[in-house]
Order: C-alpha cells, then structure tokens, then sequence
C-alpha cells in the first residue's frame, strides 16, 4: 500500500516550502525516520524525516520547486508489516468547506424559505410581530400595523401583507382565489401574473416598490426560465362538449364523497396518456451536467395564485390516483398553498405544470417554463362557441390548451403530437373511463 | 548532603559567580563535592538522560512529518532536567518551563498521557485544550508550562507558601530560563520567596538563549545566580551540563527549604543545542562554532565516561538500553497516535466548573455542521 | 506595484518609514539579528543599525514602558509584542499611561507609538498564540486599533499608524501573514483611518468583518450568491476609529447584518456594532442582528477548527437573516 506523504506545517503558519535536495532517489528503500528531504521555508531549512519504513515509489516534487503545505511530497511504498501513521493534519491548504445549502425549492416556494407557515389570520389579542422596516412601511402607508394580517412565519405580518392590506383598501385581501362563475376549470389561478400592484397614491407621486420576499422569488425564477429554455408556444382548442356532461354526471358522486370534481382530473389524466406516448416532455434538465432526465413519476405542478403570489403545489403520483382521489388531493394541495400550509414536499419534486386562468378571462396564452422543467401547460376558460359538426354548425363546448415547450429539449413535431393524444381523450372523455390511462 | 569545600578564597569562586563542578573531564568526580549516589541509582540517572534524548529526537521527528504540531526539546540540557527533577519527592510540586517536560516522565507521568498531550487527542487529560508540551499533571502536582514567560515563578513561590502556612514538608521546584529572569515576573516572584522564607527551589537553565537573544544582552550582571543576593537569598551557579553537580545543589537546596530554612536560587549554565523550536533557524544569529564548543561537553557522553569508570556501563549495555528505550517509545506512539479525536463537548468542558447556558448554547448553534470530535484535515478552513 | 504578503508588507512599511524617517525606531524580542519570528523586521538592523533596531531583554512591560518614555521624547518607537496573547504584563503601561498620556497632560505631552502584533488563531497555536483579544483595548479611550486584511492596507495602515500622533496597536492576522499575496503600492502609501473598505459588494445583507475573517467572509459570500443572494463583506479595517457612517449605510441599505469575528461571542466588538445598527438603523432592519463569533472559552488547540468561525457557520448566519 503507498502511502502520500505530504508537505506538514514545519513552522507556525508556514504556507509553502521549496525543495531543495532530495536525500533518497526512487526505488531507494528506506527506514521510519530516515532523513528522506530538504525543504526550505522562508524561516529556516528542514531535514523531513520519513514517517514509515518503505520503499520510495514516486517523487512529487524536485528541488526548486515551490509547493504548498498539504501536497504531496512523495509516495512511499511502505513496507510489509509497516503501519502507515495516521498523519491527522497536514496544516496549510484548508479543506473546502461543504456549505449548509438550504432546501431547495422545486418551485417558486414561499418568502419564509421553507419554514412551516402559520395561520393567515393572528389569533385575537396577539399583537403583531414585524421587523422594523415592516412597522415603518406600515406608519408609513397610515397603517396599524395591529390591523394587519400577517402570513409570515408564525403569522408575522410581511411587507407584502402590509402592502396587499394598503392596496385593498385597508380591508384584508380575500382568503380564497374566485370561484368560477361558468362552467370554467375550477383549480383557479392566472398564468404567472404578479401579486396585486399597489394602488396609485391619491397625490398622484411615483411610488417605488422594493422587490422583495415571494415576488423577488418569482422575478427571479421567470427571469431564469426565459433566458434559459428556448420557449416556443403552441395552441390548440379542444372540444369538450362530452367531457361537460361526463363530468356533470359525475359531479355529485364525487360530492358525496367530499370532492369538488372540477374538470382538472381529467386533464392531468389525458396529459399523462399523452406522456406516456411521448415521455420526453414530462422531464427535467440538468445544464451542468448537458443532460435531461425523463422522469417515470407524473408529479404535476398546479399553480395556484395566493394573497401573497403564485405558488406551485405538486400533486404527486397523478397516474396512480382515480379521479374523485385526484380531485380531493388537488384541493387539498391548493388549500394548503393557498392558506400557507404547504409542506415542503408538496412544494418539491415536480415533473411538469399546469396553469389556469380560465376563471379570469382569455382565449389562450404562452405561460413561462417552470424552470427546470421542460414544458408546461396552460389551460383555459370553456365557453360555448360554434364549430363544424360535421357538415353544419353547432353550439359546442370549446377549450384552448396552450403548452410552451424548450425546444432545446422538444421539437414542436412532438409537441403538437403530445396536444393531439391529450386533445383526443379530452374530446373522447369515455376512453379516459375506461382506464386507458 | 554534600560535604562543602572550603569558603572560597576569591570572589570569582563565590557560589553564586562560581561553577559549581564534581565531574572531571576525564570522568572521575571530586570526592568532597560528590553527592555520594549509590551505583545503581547513577546508572539509572543515566539512562533517564538516555531516555530523554532519544525521546527528544523522536518527537522532533514527529514534529517534521507533521505528525504532531509543535516540540519543545531539551537536547544538550538533560543533565540539568534530570538531575534537578530526581531531587524531588513524589508529593513535592513542579512548576516548569518549556524545557522540563521530561521531569513529569521520569517521575511517572504515564508516557501515553505525555504523547496524547502532543497528539491534542482524547488519551490527553487536558482533552486536546492546549498547545503541545503545555500539559498538566495533577498526580505529580505538575502545572502547566505556560507560553508566557515568567508567570509560574511568583505561582510557584504562591504554592510554597501555602505549603508553610499548611505546615506540610512539601517542596516547590520552579523552573525559568535565561530570558526569564528579564520579566518583571521573576523579580516579584524572587522577592516574594525570600521576604515569606518559602519552601521553593528556584531553578534558571540558562541555556545561553532566549530564541535569539544571548544572555548577553539579556542582563548586564555578572552571572544570573548573584541577582539572588539582592533579594538576600542563597544563589548557587552550577555548571547544567554536569549531572552530579546539578544533583548536588538541587539536593542541598531541597534539603535547606524541607528543613524550614527558605529559598534557594541555582543557575543551571547549560547550552541550547539546537533552534529555539522547529520555526527557528539559528544560524541566522549564532556562530556555528559556539555550539560544536558545547557539543563536546554534552551530558551524556561525560557521564558516561563517568559510569564506565567506574565500570558501571558499556557499549554493549548502551545498545539495549537504546533499543528498550526505542521499542518503548515506539509502542507508546502506535497507542497514543491511535487514540480518537477529543469529542465536540471537550470545546466548552471546563471553560468554568459548570457548563454555563450561554455556552453550550453556542455549541448547540454549530453542532449540525461538525461531526462528533471530529479534526479537519489542515488548518482551520477559512 | 510588486505582489507581496501580509507579511512582507509589512516589512516593506517598516523600510520605508524608517528610511525616510530616522525618529522611527522598532524594539522588541529577536527582532534584530533573527528578523522577528515571522521574519516581519527582516533586513532592518544591517541598514538601520543596533541603535534603531533594538533587541529587548524578554520583559514586555519592559518593551512597552520604554517605548513610551521614546515617545514622550519625541521618537516614533515602533514595539513589537510577539504575539498578542503575551501583551499583558504590558496592559498596565498600554491602558495607564499610553492611552493616557494626552488627556492627562492637556496635549502636553503625547504617546505617538504603534504596538505592532500578530494576533488571531489559525496556526495551531492553543490559549497563548491565538488571541483576538482586541476588546480590552477597544473598550480604552486614547488607544487605536487597526486590523487590515490585504498586504496593500498592512503596508497602508501600519504607515498611517506609525506618523499617527496616537498610541495604535497594530494587529497583524497570522494566520493570513503568508497565505494572502496582493498587489502593494510603492513608496508612501498611506490608507486613512476611518475608513471601511467593501471587499465585496451586496444589496441583500452585509457581513461586518475585520483581519483574517475578511476572508472568511468573502467565501461564505461566495456560497451565498449561489443560492442568489448578494451579500456585502464590510472590511472595518480600523476598529477604533470606526467607520459608522459605512456600517450604517450598509445595515440600511440591506437591512441584513451579521457580525463576523474570531473574539468569543460575549463582550465582543460584535456587540457594539450591534448596538449602533440597532440604534441608528433600526428602521430599516428586516431580520435580527447575528454575531458569528469564536466561544466563550480560552482558545482551544485541538479543536480550533470548530472554535474558529468558518464560511459554513458565516452563511449559515447568512441564510438565516436572508430568511427571516
């Protein structure tokens, strides 16, 4: 066994040495403690006594070189029967320091960087926790701070709380994002939009808004999504007339087991068909390392607008969850973003996204790559419009998916043959029933 | 007790601007001054000195394959250590300098303990806390070395006096150096022991340096033993390098304060054979000359000389010695080198008697980020 | 410009001033012939002579007392205390009589001399070669303190120490004297008192830091920033006098601090800083004011690597002001 024996800290705080003369060659063998090698520091010249017996296999350094404390001096083959000494520490070149890296967020996660968040609402009679420059922004917009609701970590009151409390006018932002008024996918968020800007000031001066905590998060995260995937969109409308009626046949079974079946399950069922025939688009890449990983789970992203921003809880294992249990874990994961409950597993782990802001308004949009993902899609309000039937014109249900694509990643070839498996069991709803996924 | 010679004729031959001698150079010892030590008892003298260089040498090889991080030896002093140290009782008190360390292994500090100390791992009492060679051992009542110079002669007149007041027959040897007797620690302390009459044997190696400062430029006196009068105490200037010598004045001067009769100043004249630690290069600021001067009045080698004259020792029993005491110290290193880390708690243990909140708080802050005891490779990381 | 060393650095500060002025003299243990144990007065005693480069007797009240009476005559002395952890027979001349010696006397009489010393851990040296002991001498009116952390403000600041008409004491990082080479002025060059350098510049907190933990700083920056965050590294360079108005304006700007030294934690100059943020930028903190500091115990050998703050304890505070 060869043993590297390296240059030690002769002297306090000896950073480096020059090697003057070597006193053994290779292939010399030698006794623990022989003199083996002069080094001289910028403090004295020392003779390094060998510390096993050995035979020398290979020199390192040669005399004029200058090398740091920790290099290798020499390898010595050490003898049999002969126990290399534990040499604890070599002094100079210090051992990179591995750093206590944070969790890291999958997605977009809230500002309190995964500590488990607390009730939107303080419980009566406790006063307000805030950090200094939270009071002052307050005292500064003629808030109380002691009115204002608080959705940071232990329910602290955040400058965005304080900010969203002044734009509403100094009532609470509401808790739950809007209901769908018609017949519109009902897992309710627009495509990435920003919190709710701040109302202009009556005097009619520029405010300046710092950008801060969850926005900062996202002003980052998209910024990173843009300049890296190679974003192309891609739109197509869906019939789903039969998919309305499945699903309003199926809508009160789900409720009596406690399920709000909004039209969601269906499409992250269909999405998963469709991955299934063309798998490369539920994948994640890795820049460093000049490789994207096509993922076997269907953990899909939902994002969901809050109070405070967008967030993007993970439903995991969406092929392996009947409908009425995908319906209750999609609720339940909303909820939770939505009331700053998310764990941090439902926060982690995504394969792809879907967004919505049906509920809004639009025909179709080109929502932005949840970064490192590779696609993500967007879906949208269903209306009744006219369509060819046929040969005539009818009055049908009509939905426009739109998915952006990295086309680093993904031709748009496949792209549109992934919208058109998906656009079919959305049309063909009984196909979805019948298990074919 | 030694029979005295005669009160010197001259004031050079006084005691304390003498030298005192009993070995000749041809190795027979002046009868009146010998301190009359059974044969045996020479002999094992001897190979206490042996020890103590080929244990020195050894640790200054551990030293430069960064095996253990600092060494103070003693090389070319051994006789001025052994023969002083060998005065003592097991209960007397040690307060040493730098260059005694070798007094706590021939009084039977274990040699595992002694290593561990060097290794800063969990066989050292002082659970890695402190610099090598600062060790303490409480069973032989041996303080620590401490880094600054001078603080342990006014402590180790402290302890003397307690010693009297206690009315116990406990006698303190404490030891400095040349550069010692320049801080104003050494004036307090020689003061104090002679106006309490305390029980200490104040003991100066004066190996000629204080890293690169001579004697000469370290006193204008004479010698450093005749600064003892202007305290009104006794100083005896001894020749170090000379075994039976030092044993005597120690011998006498540990008899005169166990007999209630006070302090005692010697000055050991003795040589630094070598740089003042692995850091020093001194040829920068000493002739070469000097120390092959010194060389050829090397401890070992003169009492040598001596034991075989009296035919005690030889060559063939030189060897085994060498080889016991080499397979010894071999041994001791393989098991101490072995030993784990001292654990994370060693860091706030013994900061005061109880671990205050505050303080294990703190380690409670970093505990996640290190592993149990464990030693980074190198210097810290930045 | 020439790349040197902390430590040559300073060798090249004590050329120059003592070249240019022969009121400046250093004294001290084995800095004649030997250079000094770090080898920092090297070369000074074949040109300056045994009058000006003095070997002392081993008696630090000794070194410090007589540079004083050099002072109140009217030279430059220029002490060295081997290592700090050793100043301390020392401490009643520094803190009774040097820092004294102006207010006492009206400005008649004043103490221009600069105590040089290495201090700080880092070189396995255990209790008595590691100290950053440098808040007993803060906490004395009428001292000075100055720590630098590149070879350019050594050579910079130990200039400006030695012509300042104040007692300095001026503590030179060990564990940076060989390992830290950066480019160095030539000729007179003078850093000002009083004045902080950004060795790193940041918007989402700032790290306060002096000597060898500049660079410690600067790694945990570095680890900082990969996870986005732009954190600022304030080098103080001179505790006393302090630059508040740049520690103000960063703790407002970021509303972030936290405090690096090797000191223990309590009654480190890390609590004074504390203090002034917390006084005069309160309104702009959005997360608590952390220390990362050394124990609360003598300075430990074998455990020095854990006593001793590293980047990965300096991000750990770093993540959690970022986090609040």
């Amino acid at each position: 066994m060869a043993l590297e024996f390296r240059l030690p800290d002769i002297g306090e705080g000896v950073a480096e040495g020059e090697v003057v003369q070597w006193l053994v060659k290779e292939g010399d063998s030698v006794r623990e403690d022989q003199p083996l090698v002069e080094v001289m520091t910028d403090k004295a010249t020392v003779e390094i006594p060998s510390p096993a017996a050995g035979t020398v296999k290979r020199i390192h350094a040669e005399p004029g070189k200058v090398i740091p404390v920790g290099a290798v001096l020499v390898e010595i083959e050490l003898a049999a029967g002969a126990a290399a000494p534990k040499i604890a520490s070599h002094g100079g070149a210090p051992a990179a320091p591995a750093a206590a890296k944070p969790a890291p967020a999958a997605a977009v996660a809230a500002s309190s960087g995964g500590e488990v968040p607390t009730p939107y609402r303080r419980p009566p009679g406790q006063r307000a926790a805030a950090t200094p420059f939270t009071r002052r922004l307050a005292r500064e917009k003629g808030l109380d701070i002691e009115a204002v609701p608080g959705t940071g970590p232990a329910g602290r009151v955040t400058d965005d709380d304080v900010l969203r409390f002044a734009a509403s006018g100094g009532r609470p932002a509401a808790a739950a994002p809007p209901t769908a008024a018609a017949r519109a996918p009902s897992a309710p968020s627009p495509i990435p939009a920003s919190a709710a800007p701040p109302s202009a000031p009556a005097s009619g001066e520029d405010e300046v808004i710092p950008i801060r905590g969850l926005r900062k998060r996202i002003y980052e995260r998209m910024a990173l999504s843009k300049s890296h995937a190679a974003h192309f969109s891609y739109v197509d409308d869906v019939d789903v007339t039969e998919l309305v009626q499945v699903r309003e046949a199926a809508k009160e079974r789900a409720r009596l087991r406690g399920a709000r079946l909004t039209f969601l399950p269906f499409i992250l069922k269909a999405v998963v068909a469709g991955f299934r025939q063309f798998p490369t688009l539920n994948a994640t890449v890795d820049e460093a390392a000049g490789a994207y990983t096509v993922r076997k789970s269907f953990n899909f992203g939902i994002a969901v607008d809050t109070g405070a921003g967008l967030i993007v809880p993970v439903v995991k294992g969406v092929d392996r969850r009947p409908l009425v249990d995908l319906a209750l874990e999609i609720e339940r994961v909303a909820t939770d973003a939505r009331t700053g409950k998310s764990r941090l597993d439902d926060l982690q782990g995504g394969t792809f996204t879907i967004t919505n802001a049906g509920n809004i308004g639009g025909l179709f949009a080109t929502p932005i790559i949840n970064f490192p993902e590779v696609a993500i899609l967007g879906v949208h309000k269903i209306q009744k419009a006219p369509r060819v039937v046929g040969d005539r014109i009818a009055v049908r249900d009509v939905m426009y998916l739109s998915i952006s694509i990295d086309h680093r990643i993904n031709d748009g070839a496949t792209g549109a043959r992934f919208m058109n498996a998906v656009k079919a069991l959305l049309e063909d709803p009984k196909l979805i029933l019948a298990g074919e996924i | 007790m030694p029979r005295r010679a005669k009160p010197p004729a001259k004031e050079e031959e006084a005691p304390d601007l003498g030298l005192l001698r009993v070995l000749r150079d041809d190795g027979t010892a002046d009868r009146a001054l010998d301190p009359g030590l059974p044969p045996e008892r020479r002999v094992a003298l001897y190979r206490q000195m042996l020890f103590l260089r080929l244990f020195d040498r050894k640790m200054l090889g551990l030293q430069r394959q960064g095996r253990i991080a600092f060494y103070g030896a003693s090389i070319g002093q051994e006789a001025a250590v052994v023969g002083s140290a060998a005065c003592a009782e097991p209960g007397d008190w040690i307060f040493p300098a730098l260059r005694e360390g070798g007094a706590a292994l021939l009084r039977g500090m274990p040699l595992r303990a002694f290593l561990g100390q060097l290794y800063g791992n969990s066989a050292d009492e002082c659970l890695g806390h402190q610099q090598p060679m600062h060790f303490s051992w409480r069973a032989g009542n041996h303080v620590s070395l401490s880094s600054p110079i001078g603080t342990q002669v006014p402590q180790a007149v402290g302890a003397a006096m307690a010693a009297r007041i206690r009315g116990d027959r406990t006698v303190v040897l404490g030891y400095c150096g040349d550069g010692a007797t320049s801080e104003g620690d050494f004036h307090c302390g020689m003061n104090f022991a002679a106006v309490f009459g305390a029980p200490v044997v104040l003991i100066c190696q004066n190996n000629g340096w204080a890293i690169s400062v001579p004697v000469s430029q370290q006193t204008a006196s004479r010698t450093l033993a005749v600064k003892a009068r202007a305290y009104g105490m006794p100083g005896v200037r001894v020749d170090g390098n000379d075994l039976l010598a030092v044993y005597a004045a120690t011998s006498e001067a540990v008899g005169r304060a166990r007999s209630g009769g006070g302090s005692t100043f010697l000055e050991l004249v003795t040589y630094r054979r070598l740089g003042h630690s692995s850091s020093d290069d001194p040829g920068r600021y000493r002739d070469e000359a000097e120390v092959r001067k010194w060389e050829r009045k090397d401890p070992l080698p003169r009492f040598r000389r001596h034991l075989e004259k009296r035919r005690l020792w030889d060559e063939r029993r030189e060897k085994r010695a060498a080889e016991e005491i080499g397979g010894e110290i071999a041994a001791a290193i393989r098991e101490a080198e072995a030993a784990p880390p001292p654990p994370l708690e060693s860091l706030v243990e013994h900061a005061f008697a109880e671990v205050p909140a505050r303080l294990r708080a703190q380690l409670e802050e970093v505990r996640h980020l290190f592993q149990e005891g464990g030693r980074a490779e190198g210097a810290f990381p930045l | 410009m020439a790349v040197m060393t902390v430590l040559q650095a300073v060798n090249d500060a004590l050329h120059h001033a003592m070249g240019a002025d022969d009121s400046v003299v250093v004294l001290g243990e084995d800095i004649a012939e030997l250079g000094g144990v770090f080898r920092a007065t090297d070369g000074l005693l074949k040109k300056y002579g045994p009058e000006r480069v003095m070997n002392t007797p081993l008696a630090e009240s000794g070194i410090i007392g007589t540079a004083i009476g050099m002072a109140l005559y009217g030279m430059k002395p220029v002490p060295e205390i081997q290592f700090l952890d050793f100043i301390y027979p020392a401490f009643d001349q520094i803190v009774s009589e040097a820092a004294k010696m102006r207010y006492r006397s009206g400005g008649q009489f004043t103490c221009p001399m600069t105590i040089r010393t290495p201090y700080g851990g880092g070189i396995r040296g255990g209790h008595y070669h590691s100290q950053s002991s440098e808040s007993y001498f803060i906490h004395t009116p009428g001292l000075k303190v100055v720590v630098p952390s590149t070879p350019a403000d050594t050579k910079g600041l130990l200039l400006t120490s030695i012509h300042d008409p104040d007692p300095v004491l001026f503590l030179e990082p060990k564990a940076i004297y060989r390992s830290v080479k950066g480019e160095v002025p030539e000729g007179d060059h003078r850093v000002p008192f009083g004045v902080a350098a950004t060795a790193r510049a940041g918007d989402d907190a700032v790290v306060l830091c002096w000597g060898a933990m500049v660079h410690t700083a600067l790694k945990a920056a570095a680890l900082a920033a990969e996870q986005g965050w732009s954190v600022q590294v304030l080098d103080l360079r001179t505790l006393v006098p302090l630059d508040e108005e740049a520690v103000l304006e960063a703790a407002r700007r970021t509303g972030r601090v936290v405090i690096l030294h090797e000191a223990p934690r309590t009654n480190g100059f890390g609590g004074e800083l504390a203090a002034v943020v917390a006084e005069r930028a309160f309104e702009h903190l959005r997360a608590p004011i952390l220390r990362v500091t050394g124990f609360d115990t003598p300075f430990p050998y074998a455990l020095e690597h854990i006593y001793m703050p590293d980047a990965r304890r300096t991000f750990q505070a770093i993540e959690r002001v970022m986090t609040f």
